[in-house]
């Protein structure tokens, strides 16, 4: 573009750029920074004068041997993030192959999103329906068939699934439109030569599909993940606190109880920055796979 | 593909599959007309014995729902024009104006959206209720009542920004021919006129895709509008008052309620999307395939 003096131009842009520099300066840098001042303090949220510096302390807390955040808390974040994922990821692989070949394909893709834009308060309440162990319909199901009836969310070992469940049920809508759209991308000729030449439909998904498909593939994978091991909404509302015992226990939901309801700001602040060490370990990897896998612009 | 040979085994795995995913809504709606009693009962039917509005009346007065809904589209329309203000303002900017530190904040706003949500309740919260000079605080932050939780502004300013907006917004005013610019400044517009009058019009689709992107967010946001509600309870969202409503009373009575209050928290939402769906869609597409 013709310049109209660097100068005025820069002038410009950061006068354009204030409110958001400002807004990324008091609502995320000091954050970040002060949550790790705080994560080396005993604070309960109140007065900054009542806090006092411990040093290392809550993070020799968070990884001594009888800490419950390593194991089950932590176990749990990795199993529910796996286990949304796959449950989602398998399911959106089966629905976008085969909505891609149907009518409607837009309606389809909008049933399949609508738990993606209804809010987490109530898919959690009508789950906690469903799940009930005396009047839900799943407990229905299986009394009339004959079986005992379960008590998904108060059974410790059967709990942490049932909320796995609802997120990957949750889950399938978003991978299904980035799928779909990856699918639209693989260019139509392909399958028409393999046609030609004689291969059948499995030959075409393994040989043209899946490999074409792939860098769509990782990013759903990764970036779902990410967000697995980000997410305790879902569980805050089926479960409050994790529970029973801590069977459904999350990182951020332990994070989030620490801080909110035992008032335990310094400890609660040090889990936040061991999980998003995680996380940034888990995302920097991402990036350089993406950028082998061919995923452009990363 | 072959596929085509046996389509009605591809139409039963979808239908299948519809009815799992929309079950818990039909669920949720035919149980909100279930009388407590009836509710509570033994055995699991689908559809009420008979239909009973009581209900909606009772979460009508129990839920302040008036209040709720008010607080929900006050937040989502007012998160929703600032979010649309910042990502264009920002996305014109650094799609098309040059300045030493473009790249570096341009990096900057794309790693913003790497960070966990979860990280920021803790500081945020703090920082949100102390709020220097707002809220009756002193310059200090201190003394008040909440801050700018004391107000509607602790449930929208700390989303009045959004990553993924400027870099939305970005990308598409890229593409727009720098001419029109040029030809607007050699008539002697004015740079705020040149963003509002010429940039902005062009950017209509892109606004639409985040504008409903944006709302649809903010209704269903709920960690940071209940931490906000245990600053001042007349801050409360439609999906923090009905969960406030159910943790309160007794689960078994107020169940139903919770139903009811659910359909209406929701079922306008998914009307909503059900018609916008081709620009929020656009928008999930973008974010997939940058």
């Amino acid at each position: 573009m013709k310049s109209f003096g660097l100068r005025k131009e820069t002038v410009l842009a950061y006068s354009f750029l204030i409110p958001i520099l400002l807004f990324y300066t008091i609502f995320l840098v000091i954050p970040v920074v002060f949550s790790f001042v705080i994560s080396l303090t005993e604070w309960g949220g109140f007065d900054l004068e009542s806090m006092t510096f411990v040093g290392l302390d809550n993070y020799k807390k968070i990884f001594a041997s009888d800490s419950t955040f390593l194991d089950p808390i932590l176990t749990n974040t990795f199993v529910f993030a796996f286990g949304s994922v796959a449950l989602s990821f398998i399911a959106a692989m089966m629905v976008s192959f085969l909505i891609t070949r149907l009518r409607w394909q837009g309606l389809w893709r909008s049933i399949y999103f609508l738990p993606a834009v209804t809010t987490i308060v109530a898919i959690g309440n009508v789950w906690l329906y469903i799940y009930n162990p005396t009047n839900g319909i799943l407990n229905e199901i299986l009394t009339s068939v004959g079986l005992k009836p379960v008590n998904f969310l108060d059974n410790p070992s059967i709990a942490l699934w049932a909320v796995i469940a609802v997120s990957g049920w949750l889950g399938i809508g978003g991978a299904v439109l980035i799928l779909t759209a990856g699918l639209k991308g693989i260019p139509h000729d392909y399958y028409e030569a393999a046609s030609l030449e004689g291969a059948g439909m499995w030959r075409q998904y393994f040989s043209i599909t899946l490999p074409l498909l792939r860098p769509t593939i990782l990013f759903v994978l990764i970036t779902s993940f990410i967000g697995g091991l980000q997410s305790f909404t879902l569980t805050l509302v089926m479960t409050r606190t994790g529970g029973p015992g801590n069977s459904t226990n999350v990182g951020a939901l332990e994070m989030y109880n620490q801080a909110f309801s035992f008032g335990n700001w310094g400890v609660a602040s040090a889990m936040a920055f061991v999980l998003f060490v995680v996380i940034f370990i888990i995302t920097m990897i991402q990036l350089i796979v993406f950028r082998k896998g061919g995923v452009e612009s990363y | 593909m072959k596929l085509k040979r046996i389509p009605w085994i591809s139409y039963l795995i979808i239908l299948i599959g519809t009815v799992i995913m929309i079950f818990p809504f039909l669920d949720m709606i035919f149980s909100s007309f279930k009388s407590a009693s009836e509710y509570s009962k033994l055995n699991y039917s689908l559809l009420p014995e008979t239909f009973v509005f009581d209900n909606y009346r009772m979460a009508f007065e129990q839920l302040k729902l008036s209040m709720l809904f008010k607080n929900s589209i006050i937040r989502s329309l007012a998160i929703t024009l600032l979010v649309l203000l910042t990502s264009s303002l920002g996305g014109y900017v650094l799609a098309k104006l040059r300045f030493p530190g473009k790249k570096l904040i341009f990096r900057f706003v794309l790693s913003t959206m790497m960070f966990p949500a979860f990280l920021f309740f803790i500081p945020n919260y703090y920082i949100t209720v102390h709020f220097p000079l707002v809220g009756g605080n002193n310059i200090f932050g201190e003394g008040g009542y909440g801050g700018l939780a004391a107000s509607m502004a602790g449930l929208i300013v700390p989303f009045a920004v959004s990553g993924f907006g400027i870099f939305l917004m970005r990308q598409f005013i890229m593409n727009i021919e720098d001419a029109y610019i040029e030809s607007a400044r050699i008539d002697g517009a004015g740079e705020l006129r040149i963003f509002f009058q010429v940039i902005l019009p062009m950017t209509v689709p892109a606004l639409a895709t985040l504008a409903i992107f944006e709302f649809i967010g903010s209704w269903n946001e709920f960690i940071w509008a209940l931490l906000m509600n245990s600053v001042n309870n007349e801050l409360a969202t439609l999906p923090v008052g009905i969960q406030m409503l159910k943790s309160h009373l007794d689960p078994t009575l107020t169940q139903p309620l919770v139903m009811a209050g659910l359909v209406i928290a929701t079922i306008p939402i998914l009307i909503l999307f059900l018609f916008l769906q081709k620009y929020y869609v656009r928008g999930m597409m973008n974010d997939g395939l940058k």
